[in-house]
């Protein structure tokens, strides 16, 4: 199925669109290896929100949530992800109609870069949701859906695997111990899809 | 026209009185063979030992239900079988049964009302059972298994299987002496001989049937004995031929099989995993190292010295070793799902992982065991000295029918494996056939 078909289990349309947007700012098609609209990263997070991932289902959600505790200590917002999705999208989109006069879709990919960098350098605030936390947060589901088993959405095809030479879940390499060569076999997927 | 009538008629009353008798008289029941003191009796543990042995367990016990209730479906040819409660329960069980009567059913497959019992009970075996033995074993259920009132269903075969007298026309045909005769004059062997040609009726699975499905002889001095059979599309491997593990296999590592289900070479799947967690790990040192000496004894081969690495199994590791990506599906899917455990040299891991160069059901004429390993998995038995449950995962969820009777062929031949390929239909009928289990 391509990806325009896809219907999203979490997303509405809007946020769908943010979310294309974005993840292609943050892996660009331009460039070496697949982007993450190719790696399909967009299909990978809305299937985690709409899931357990979504619902924070095994983490610890009570308070307190100090934004100025150490990292060790963890999330700190009193968001569940998928609830740190939305308003983070949707703050982020209302900062974007006030400063720059349209949302985040409708910009250009310059602005989209520069806006997402101010995001991570704490330089934007959005209301009600820590603003770093929502950066964070999209740019550790770009890494795991560009990367993680393409039974969870992304990673379509392998073919970020492929582009990093990664052999996938194959269980051995006994035999190319000490071999000095690089290993030519392309991956296989937890399913067992080969590439 | 008249006189046609006339002779099929007669011909069919004829007929009629020639089964009558066998329908209609009374079987003998086969009496004590050895003379036993009138006072003779078993202690507890002595009997318990025994009916491990004999391994009644598995069959007359139903997962959910009581020991020996019975209840457990048991596949035939001809239809299911329904294992019957033995425990006394006088109404459900064998609570009723006189010691001729117990005798009866062991010797004769002879049911207290006279019915016959199909071979599915091993009386074919179970009928050179010493006299002290069936004493004990009878003792052990009157008085040592609790009456469990618990109806099982009725055996309902079809058309002509459902004519039990039937089976008393099999009997003629089919069943030896009753009665063991050392012959070996060696107590050990004797003793080996013993357990598996009577209490541990290892022929009902290991020897083949011939005729009628009457197993190919009852004891070593028939050439048949033991040389491997067939179960449900299952490979039974042979005991005794030049490629079986009593002849390739040291009396240690043979012992550990039996003991554990594992050893160096193997794990134990299929039906005989129930039987080392339910008899043979139970077995004293000493019964284990009988049947071992018996087994190897009776072996048509040889010790053989360890196999060399030939040039063909040179090429197998090689091409795996390779990681060619031109390499052909078969050895591909190797790479891909297998050899995390069994490695390139199809040698796997002692004690843990099973070795496929070589492995009888992997070689087997019959590729519904290696076909169903790999679609469902296997698990080891859990025994007091190897309690961990050494399991392999399903694979028939991630390979199509295709890729499995790819990788089926590849198994059977590579290294110094030689057998004939694997069709992808014959994995669609046994993956059709575990679903519908």
């Amino acid at each position: 199925m391509p990806l325009e078909q896809y219907q999203p289990q979490f997303f509405t349309a809007d946020e769908w669109a943010f979310i294309l947007a974005a993840t292609a700012r943050l892996i660009p098609s331009k460039g070496d290896g697949p982007g993450a609209i190719e790696a399909r990263v967009p299909v990978f997070i809305d299937l985690q929100l709409a899931d357990d991932f979504g619902k924070g289902a095994d983490w610890y959600m009570q308070g307190p949530h100090d934004p100025n505790a150490p990292p060790q200590l963890g999330y700190q917002s009193p968001l569940r992800p998928a609830e740190a999705y939305r308003a983070g999208i949707a703050k982020l989109n209302d900062w974007c109609r006030a400063k720059h006069g349209g949302p985040f879709v409708e910009l250009s990919p310059e602005e989209q870069n520069d806006i997402l960098t101010a995001l991570e350098k704490h330089e934007i605030a959005l209301a009600s949701t820590p603003a770093a936390n929502f950066f964070d947060l999209l740019l550790q589901s770009n890494k795991e859906g560009y990367f993680a088993d393409p039974m969870y959405g992304g990673n379509y095809k392998m073919a970020a695997w492929v582009h990093i030479d990664f052999p996938g879940a194959r269980a051995s390499f006994r035999e190319w111990v000490g071999v000095d060569k690089p290993y030519p076999l392309g991956p296989v997927s937890i399913t067992g899809e080969r590439a | 026209m008249k006189t046609l009538l006339v002779a099929v008629l007669a011909l069919v009353v004829l007929g009629l009185i020639a089964i009558a008798p066998i329908v209609l008289v009374p079987v003998a029941k086969t009496s004590a063979q050895q003379l036993v003191a009138s006072d003779f009796t078993q202690d507890g543990g002595k009997s318990e030992y025994l009916v491990r042995l004999a391994d009644c367990a598995p069959c007359h016990t139903a997962e959910g239900r009581k020991p020996f209730a019975g209840g457990l479906a048991i596949p035939s040819p001809f239809g299911t079988i329904w294992s019957t409660n033995i425990t006394p329960d006088r109404e459900t069980g064998i609570g009723s049964y006189t010691l001729d009567d117990f005798r009866a059913v062991l010797y004769d497959g002879l049911r207290k009302d006279g019915a016959h019992l199909y071979p599915a009970m091993p009386y074919e075996n179970y009928r050179k059972i010493s006299e002290n033995d069936v004493r004990a074993l009878y003792h052990y259920f009157m008085n040592k298994v609790e009456p469990v009132s618990s109806p099982v269903r009725q055996t309902q075969l079809s058309f002509p299987f459902n004519q039990r007298w039937g089976i008393r026309a099999w009997n003629w045909f089919a069943l030896n002496e009753a009665r063991f005769k050392p012959r070996y004059n060696d107590l050990v062997l004797d003793r080996g001989a013993y357990i598996v040609e009577t209490l541990g009726h290892c022929g009902a699975c290991h020897s083949p049937r011939k005729f009628f499905l009457a197993q190919d002889g009852t004891d070593a001095t028939a050439q048949g004995f033991l040389t491997g059979g067939e179960i449900d599309g299952w490979p039974v491997p042979s005991l005794r031929g030049p490629a079986s593990a009593a002849t390739k296999w040291s009396a240690e590592e043979l012992r550990a099989f039996l003991a554990t289900g594992r050893n160096n070479h193997s794990g134990v799947t299929g039906e005989m995993t129930p039987v080392v967690q339910d008899s043979l790990q139970y077995l004293t040192g000493k019964d284990l190292d009988a049947i071992v000496a018996y087994l190897r004894h009776i072996s048509y081969a040889a010790e053989q010295p360890p196999a060399r690495i030939d040039d063909r199994s040179k090429r197998t590791i090689a091409l795996l070793n390779s990681a060619d990506p031109s390499m052909d599906l078969g050895p591909r899917l190797y790479l891909d799902n297998c050899n995390g455990c069994h490695f390139t040299n199809g040698k796997g891991a002692r004690g843990v992982f099973p070795e496929l160069d070589g492995n009888p059901i992997v070689v087997a004429r019959q590729s519904g065991g290696l076909i169903d390993v790999i679609l469902k998995g296997a698990r080891m038995p859990s025994t007091e000295s190897r309690p961990m449950r050494l399991a392999m995962p399903a694979f028939g969820q991630r390979l199509s029918d295709k890729e499995i009777a790819d990788l089926a062929t590849f198994l059977r031949q590579s290294w110094s494996n030689n057998a004939g390929p694997v069709d992808k239909t014959a994995v669609a009928v046994r993956r059709q056939k575990l679903a519908s289990h």
